[in-house]
C-alpha cells in the first residue's frame, strides 16, 4: 500500500509541476497553451539521455530538461506574440501534432516509437534515490517561485497583459520580452517534469507526450483553478486519483472499467465548468481571466 | 480500501474454495490474483476484451479441474495501451492487490511494467505484443506469444511458395515495424524475392487511399501491413477501396474479429501461432469448444495466448503446491526454467532462459470471415 | 499519373472535411462557441447511420443520423453552453467543458456500439480504374455533389434569408440584433442545429469510405479547428476552402515525401498560417 500510495504521490507532484507551470503562463499571462505536454516530453527526452550517456544524477538530469524545453519554448513563443485567444490555442494544437511526428521519427534522440528503456535510477552522491522526494522538492520550488513572480514587478507585467495588452504596451511594458520569459519559465518547469517522469519511469516514450496528456494537463488547471496558487495542485490530485478511486469499486464488469472511469472523468470536467466555472478553488466575487 | 470490501472478497473466497479446500490449510482460502493491464478503453479497447476473454475461461476450467487449492481471480486494471497509466497499474496490482501473476499486453505498457515487475519480483506475461524489443526485459517478464520476427522468417518461404515474390510494406514505424521491416529487407532477396517498396504510416493515420496510390505505384505482387488494432482494418479497406487486389499479408494482430469480420479482408494471409482446434491436443480442442460454447464466437489468437497464459499460472502453482512451496515469482520463475515444455492450447509450448516461448508457427487465410488455416 | 490520382483523392477527403469544418465555423462564427465537441456530433452521425445501415435501412438512417446531430448539437448550447456563458464563462472553460462531453461520448459509443473499427459495406466506395492507373469510386462524385448542393443552399440561406442574415449579423453585434427584435438565443440554436446538420452527411459518407471508430471524432475536430483557423474565423467560404485545401495538401504530400509525414503538413500549413498570416485566407485582420 505504502509503495502504490508513494507511486501515485510521484505521478501527482509530477503531474502538479506541470498544471503549475502551465497555470503560471495561462492565470497569470493568459497565454492557452494546449502544447505543454510537448516540453514535458522534451524534459523527459533531454533527463533520460543524460541518465543514459553521462550519469543517472537528477539534478543534472533536471538540469538538462529545463534547458532543453526552456529554449526550445521560443517555438510556441512565435505564435504566442503574433497572435491570442483561439487563434494561439489552435496554433499550440498544431505543435503539439507536428511534435507527436517528431518525437516519433527522431529515433536517435527519442527512440522513436519504441521510446528508451532501461533509463537508471537515480543516484544522488553515490546513493540511490526515490524520485518523490526530488518531485515534492521541484514542487515546492516552483510553487515558491511561482508566488514570488506573481507579486513582483514581472508578475504585474503579466497581469496588465493579461487583462488589457494594447493598454500594457501602451504603458511602455515590454510585451515580447515579458510574454518569451512567461513562455520559458513554464516550459523549463515543465521541462524539468519530464526529467522526473523519466527518471521515475525507467521507460518513456511518445505516447506519455500526445495532446490528450497535454489537454488532461490543461483541464487540471482549469478544474483547480486558474490564476490561483494552489488550484493546479487541487486539479492534478483530482483527476489523477479518480481513475485510481474507481479502480477500488468492485461491482463494475472488467471489460467496461475503462470507460466508466473514463465517463466519470469526462462528466465531471464538464459538470465543474457548468456549476463552478471559476474552479473549485478559485473565487467568483473576484475578477477572473477571459480569453 | 474498505472494511467491509476485504470482509466481503475473503468471504467469496472461502465460499468459492469451499467445495475443494484442503483441510490442512485453512488460511489458503485466498484467491490467487491474477492482475490484468489492458486496455478497458480507448481506442484500442477491443484488445482488452478479448484478452480477458482467453484469461476468464481458463481460470473456469482450472476451477472445474480442481487443479489448484486455491481459486483464482482477475483483477482489472485499464492501461488504455499508456505506459504511465501501466505502471500506475502495475504499482496498485503488486503493492494493494498482491497481485500473484500480473497479464500485460502492449509493447510500451510491457516495457514500462517490466523494471516494476523486476524490482517487485512479481511475473509479468505478455501475450499480446510481438515487438521483438520484448526479449530480455526482466527475468521476470515472459512472453507466451511467439515474437514476431519468427512469425515474419517462418512466412517468407510461403509467399516464395506462392510467386508472390515483389512485397511492398505498410507499416507503423515502431521497433515491431522495424524489425519487420529489417528483416524482409534482409531475408527476401535470399529467398528469391524483392522488397519493392516501405511505407511508415503514423500510428493515428486514418486516410490511406493516397497511402494505396504510392502502394500501387511500387508494383507489389503482395502487400505486407505491419500495424495493430482496428487501423489493419482502416488498411486494408483503404487498400481494396484503392485499386489493389494483389494479396494482403500480414502477422497475427491481424487475428481480431474487427479485421476477420469484414467482407474487404477476404483472402487476407497471415501468420500466427499453431493452432489445431479440431485435430490438435485435448486442451486445444477443449478450449475451442468451450470458448464457442461461452462467447458465442470462434476463438482468436490472443484469446488463447492469454488462456495459456492463465493455464501456464496454474500448471507452475500446481507442481509449487505439491511441493508445499510458496507461489511467488521466484518459485515461479525456478519452476518455469525446470520443466520448460508445457501443454498449452496449440500444443506442445517450451520456454528458454529468457522466458520466451518458441511454438510452431501457421499460415491462415481469411475466408468467409473465418480464420483458415492452410499451411 | 501518381499527381492526378493523389489530387483525386484529396479532394474527395477535402469535401468531407469541408462540411464539417463549415458546420463548425458556422457555431464559432455566430456565437463564438469554440465547439469542442463537433467531433462527438461527427461520431454520434456516424453510428446511428451505421445502426440503420445494419438493419438495412440506408434512407431512414441518413435522416436520423441528422437528427441525432441536431439533437447533439442543440442539446449542448441549451445544457452546457448557455449555462457556462451565463456565468461569463472563458472561451477556455467552454473548451473544457466541451473536451469532458467529447470524452464521455466516445465512452459511451465504446460501450454501446462495440470498440474498433465499423464501416458501412457498400460497392460505392470500392474505387475502378478510369484512366489509366488512375483509380476513382463512385462516392467520389457523391462527396463533391454533396459539398457542393449543401455550401450553395447554405449560402443562399445566408444571403438570402430573415434569419440567415441574422445569423451572420449575431457574430458582429448581438446587441443591435435584440433592437431588431430578433432573439439571440434562437440564432444561437439556428448556428447550432445547422451546424450540426452539416456534420451528419461527411460522417455518413466517411463511414463508407475510411470507416469509423469511437474515437473518430478527435481527428475531425482538429481537422475542423484548423480548417476554420485557415479559412478565416468568421468565413465559412475560408473554411469550406481551407478544409478543401488540407484534404489535397495531406493527399498530394505524399508526391514529395514519405508518407508517414503526411499527416503533419495539414498541421504544418495551420501552424505557418497563424505565424504569418494569422487573418487566415478570408479572414478580416485580426487584432494581436
Amino acid at each position: 500500500m505504502i509503495a502504490y500510495a508513494a507511486n501515485l504521490a510521484t505521478i501527482v507532484a509530477i503531474f502538479a509541476i506541470l498544471a503549475a507551470t502551465l497555470n503560471f503562463i495561462v492565470g497569470y499571462a493568459g497565454i492557452f497553451s494546449v502544447a505543454h505536454a510537448v516540453f514535458f516530453g522534451l524534459g523527459a527526452y533531454a533527463g533520460a539521455q543524460v541518465a543514459l550517456l553521462l550519469i543517472p544524477d537528477p539534478l543534472l538530469a533536471c538540469l538538462a530538461g529545463a534547458v532543453v524545453a526552456g529554449g526550445l519554448s521560443l517555438c510556441l513563443a512565435l505564435p504566442a506574440l503574433r497572435v491570442r485567444g483561439e487563434y494561439f490555442v489552435a496554433a499550440s494544437m498544431g505543435l503539439q501534432m507536428m511534435a507527436v511526428t517528431l518525437f516519433s521519427e527522431a529515433k536517435p534522440l527519442t527512440g522513436g516509437i519504441g521510446g528508451l528503456v532501461n533509463i537508471p535510477r537515480p543516484t544522488l552522491f553515490g546513493v540511490e534515490v526515490s524520485v518523490l522526494p526530488l518531485a515534492l522538492v521541484a514542487l515546492a520550488l516552483i510553487l515558491l517561485a511561482t508566488a514570488l513572480l506573481q507579486r513582483g514587478a514581472f508578475g504585474r507585467t503579466l497581469q496588465a497583459l493579461r487583462d488589457a495588452e494594447s493598454a500594457a504596451e501602451a504603458l511602455g511594458k515590454n510585451v515580447a520580452a515579458a510574454k518569451t520569459l512567461a513562455m520559458a519559465f513554464a516550459c523549463a518547469g515543465a521541462g524539468i517534469g519530464g526529467a522526473l517522469f523519466a527518471l521515475h519511469l525507467s521507460f518513456v516514450n511518445v505516447e506519455s507526450f500526445t495532446m490528450d496528456q497535454s489537454v488532461l494537463v490543461m483541464a487540471m488547471v482549469i478544474i483547480g483553478g486558474t490564476g490561483t496558487l494552489w488550484g493546479p495542485l487541487v486539479g492534478a490530485i483530482i483527476l489523477l486519483s479518480l481513475p485510481s478511486g474507481l479502480a477500488f469499486i468492485p461491482f463494475i464488469p472488467p471489460t467496461e472499467v475503462g470507460a466508466v472511469q473514463q465517463i466519470v472523468y469526462g462528466l465531471a470536467m464538464t459538470l465543474l465548468m457548468i456549476f463552478r466555472p471559476a474552479g473549485l478553488v478559485g473565487d467568483l466575487s473576484k475578477g477572473r481571466a477571459t480569453a | 480500501m474498505s472494511g467491509p470490501q476485504i470482509a466481503r472478497r475473503a468471504l467469496l473466497g472461502t465460499a468459492l474454495a469451499a467445495p475443494f479446500a484442503h483441510p490442512s490449510l485453512a488460511q489458503a482460502t485466498d484467491p490467487y490474483v491474477i492482475g490484468t493491464l489492458f486496455p478497458m478503453s480507448g481506442p484500442n479497447a477491443e484488445y482488452g476484451t478479448l484478452f480477458t476473454n482467453g484469461a476468464a475461461l481458463a481460470i473456469e476450467h482450472a476451477r472445474a479441474d480442481n487443479m489448484l487449492r486455491r481459486p483464482m481471480r482477475i483483477q482489472a486494471e485499464d492501461t488504455q495501451a499508456l505506459p504511465q497509466q501501466g505502471v500506475i497499474g502495475m504499482t496498485k496490482l503488486v503493492n494493494v492487490d498482491k497481485a500473484h501473476y500480473v497479464l500485460v499486453g502492449f509493447t510500451a505498457v510491457s516495457k514500462a511494467v517490466a523494471p516494476v515487475a523486476d524490482r517487485a519480483k512479481t511475473i509479468a506475461v505478455n501475450g499480446g505484443a510481438v515487438g521483438p524489443d520484448l526479449s530480455g526485459l526482466s527475468p521476470y517478464f515472459w512472453n507466451v506469444i511467439p515474437l514476431a520476427h519468427l512469425e515474419t522468417q517462418a512466412f517468407i518461404p510461403f509467399l516464395m511458395g506462392r510467386n508472390l515474390k515483389r512485397i511492398a510494406l505498410v507499416y507503423v514505424d515502431d521497433p515491431l515495424g522495424d524489425a519487420i521491416l529489417g528483416l524482409l529487407r534482409t531475408e527476401l532477396p535470399k529467398a528469391g524475392g524483392e522488397l519493392v517498396g516501405s511505407f511508415s504510416v503514423p500510428r493515428t493515420a486514418q486516410q490511406f487511399g493516397p497511402v494505396a496510390a504510392r502502394v500501387r505505384q511500387s508494383r507489389p505482387d503482395a502487400v505486407y501491413i505491419a500495424s495493430f488494432g482496428a487501423q489493419q482494418a482502416q488498411i486494408i479497406k483503404g487498400m481494396r477501396d484503392n485499386g489493389i487486389r494483389v494479396p494482403l499479408v500480414g502477422y497475427s494482430a491481424l487475428s481480431i474479429p474487427t479485421v476477420t469480420a469484414m467482407p474487404e479482408a477476404e483472402g487476407v494471409i497471415f501468420t500466427s501461432q499453431k493452432f489445431d482446434y479440431t485435430g490438435g491436443s485435448e486442451v486445444t480442442r477443449r478450449f475451442a469448444t468451450d470458448f464457442k460454447a461461452k462467447y458465442g464466437s470462434d476463438p482468436g489468437t490472443y484469446n488463447a495466448n492469454y488462456y495459456n497464459a492463465v493455464r501456464l499460472f496454474a500448471l507452475l502453482a500446481k507442481e509449487l503446491e505439491a511441493e508445499g512451496a510458496e507461489v511467488n515469482g521466484e518459485n515461479l520463475r525456478r519452476t518455469l526454467l525446470r520443466v520448460r515444455e508445457f501443454d498449452l492450447v496449440g500444443g506442445k509450448a517450451t520456454f528458454d532462459d529468457k522466458g520466451d516461448m518458441s511454438a510452431e508457427i501457421q499460415v491462415n487465410e481469411i475466408r468467409g470471415g473465418r480464420v483458415v488455416p492452410i499451411a | 499519373m501518381l499527381f492526378l490520382q493523389l489530387l483525386l483523392q484529396g479532394l474527395q477527403t477535402g469535401a468531407l472535411y469541408a462540411l464539417t469544418a463549415a458546420g463548425f465555423a458556422l457555431i464559432f462564427g455566430a456565437t463564438r462557441i469554440f465547439h469542442f465537441a463537433h467531433g462527438a456530433t461527427f461520431a454520434i452521425a456516424g453510428y446511428v447511420f451505421l445502426y440503420f445501415w445494419n438493419a438495412g435501412q440506408p434512407w431512414p438512417g441518413a435522416l436520423a443520423a441528422i437528427a441525432a446531430a441536431v439533437v447533439f448539437g442543440l442539446g449542448m448550447e441549451r445544457f452546457v453552453y448557455r449555462p457556462i456563458q451565463r456565468h461569463e464563462g472563458s472561451f477556455f472553460t467552454v473548451f473544457v467543458a466541451a473536451f469532458g462531453v467529447a470524452v464521455v461520448v466516445q465512452n459511451l459509443i465504446g460501450m454501446i456500439a462495440g470498440r474498433g473499427f465499423a464501416s458501412v459495406d457498400t460497392p460505392l466506395s470500392m474505387a475502378n480504374e478510369v484512366l489509366p492507373d488512375v483509380f476513382l469510386a463512385p462516392i467520389f462524385w457523391i462527396a463533391i455533389a454533396v459539398a457542393i448542393v449543401l455550401f450553395v443552399a447554405l449560402s443562399a440561406f445566408l444571403t438570402r434569408t430573415h434569419a440567415g442574415v441574422g445569423l451572420r449579423a449575431l457574430a458582429q453585434n448581438p446587441d443591435l440584433l435584440r433592437a431588431y427584435g430578433l432573439s439571440s438565443n434562437r440564432l444561437s440554436m439556428l448556428a447550432f442545429a445547422l451546424g450540426s446538420a452539416m456534420a451528419a452527411p461527411a460522417a455518413i459518407l466517411t463511414a463508407m469510405t475510411t470507416g469509423l471508430n469511437e474515437a473518430v471524432g478527435h481527428h475531425v475536430m482538429l481537422i475542423s479547428m484548423a480548417a476554420t483557423i485557415v479559412g478565416g474565423v468568421g468565413s465559412l467560404r475560408g473554411a469550406a476552402l481551407a478544409g478543401l485545401m488540407l484534404g489535397v495538401a495531406e493527399s498530394v504530400a505524399l508526391q514529395f515525401v514519405d508518407t508517414q509525414w503526411a499527416e503533419g503538413v495539414s498541421f504544418l500549413v495551420l501552424f505557418a498560417f497563424i505565424i504569418f498570416r494569422p487573418s487566415g485566407i478570408f479572414g478580416v485582420a485580426q487584432t494581436r
